[in-house]
């Protein structure tokens, strides 16, 4: 039986190979200076899939390999100048969404598919959109040097989008949970 | 796994993993240091020139490349549908550079050499209880992932095509990540066996 090192390792490694892709899939920017990008919905996937250390972990080597120069942003985008750009509370909120996720669908009930769907649309919208939007407005207001109300404002034109993508996170974690019944959700009984 | 990895020698085979691996940081930290046009279309033509100086190396990658000027395209035909047909060529040529600068680091290195690079950097880190061999390999596994979801996401976008005549899009997310996860448990159990106990 494979030891839960040797499946930690694969997994962090795997899921933040996930968010990279999603890095790697075209980003639409919006005036505010914040791009639209699919990588909250690795996020999201981190945190229902691993639960909240391996989802921790998961964006913390992301976040390292960013700082390393590599470049696995949106846009082609990656090295340390990334953590002072305008979006950069919303990539810091990275590892604790995916954390927030991961806490939640630890204690959502997964039983079946369709409740596991659920708990991982409720889990994402609290950790992958609530948390990395609290996040990112606070990085709006200390680097873009906007007020609390325009970063507000600015902040809720993703919501609808991420919306959609905490229903992708739900899809997948259903069709997850029909094709692997063995796989633990929220890192309950990791393998 | 697949590999971009190209037997076919260049001068770029010759350059050390370290010293590609700090120029690709400068490089793309340059790319998102500037903003002007100009600039961005002079740094795209030396990335396309520097490609190009691999010849027959670049030819395992030209699927790949083609999706990201395809990619790129999209990129500035929408922007320019919002009025904002600069910064789309910006984003695009952003993402053309930055990507002709990494395919070229994976045709050129073996994953080994970029491990050990990644290992001796990675290793004033042991001073602080953190396992740096374990994060250097955490690193590699994930570039080799990176690859590997373009290769598994490519094999059922055509599979879907064959069926059905038109391209898959979200609808492989979900058999995406299953296979991905299936991937990654016989990664586990070869890793069981070479790690230490």
């Amino acid at each position: 039986m494979t030891s839960s090192r040797s499946s930690g390792l694969a997994y962090v490694s795997l899921f933040a190979a996930l968010v990279a892709v999603f890095g790697l899939i075209p980003k639409i920017d919006l005036p505010l200076g914040v791009p639209i990008t699919l990588q909250t919905l690795g996020v999201m996937l981190a945190g229902c899939m691993l639960g909240p250390k391996k989802a921790l972990q998961a964006l913390l080597l992301f976040l390292a390999a960013l700082a390393l120069g590599l470049p696995l942003l949106s846009g082609g985008r990656g090295g340390l100048g990334v953590f002072v750009a305008p979006a950069s509370g919303y990539l810091i909120g990275f590892p604790i969404g995916a954390l927030a996720t991961g806490l939640l669908m630890a204690y959502l009930p997964v039983s079946s598919p369709r409740r596991a769907a659920v708990s991982a649309f409720v889990a994402s919208a609290v950790g992958g959109v609530l948390t990395i939007h609290i996040c990112g407005v606070i990085g709006l207001v200390a680097l873009a040097k906007l007020s609390w109300t325009q970063a507000l404002w600015g902040t809720l034109v993703f919501v609808p989008g991420d919306l959609i993508k905490c229903v992708l996170c739900a899809i997948v974690v259903h069709s997850v949970a029909r094709g692997l019944p063995d796989w633990r959700f929220g890192g309950r009984a990791f393998r | 796994m697949g590999s971009f990895y190209s037997d076919h020698r260049t001068w770029l085979h010759a350059v050390s993993a370290s010293l590609k691996l700090i120029l690709l940081a400068i490089f793309g930290t340059a790319l998102f240091v500037f903003d002007n046009t100009v600039v961005l279309l002079a740094c795209t033509a030396l990335c396309l020139l520097f490609f190009a100086s691999l010849g027959r190396a670049t030819l395992p990658a030209r699927k790949l490349l083609t999706m990201v000027v395809a990619a790129g395209l999209l990129i500035t035909a929408f922007h320019a549908y919002m009025q904002q047909p600069l910064l789309g060529l910006v984003s695009a040529l952003r993402l053309l550079s930055a990507s002709l600068l990494g395919i070229a680091l994976m045709l050129t290195t073996r994953a080994n050499d970029l491990l050990d690079v990644l290992e001796s950097w990675l290793s004033p880190l042991n001073r602080f209880g953190i396992r740096s061999n374990a994060l250097a390999l955490q690193l590699a596994l994930m570039l080799r992932f990176t690859e590997h979801f373009f290769i598994q996401w490519k094999r059922l976008d055509d599979a879907h095509r064959v069926r059905t005549g038109k391209s898959g899009g979200f609808k492989l997310l979900a058999p995406l990540t299953i296979r991905m996860l299936t991937s990654a448990q016989r990664v586990a159990d070869a890793l069981d066996l070479r790690l230490p106990p």
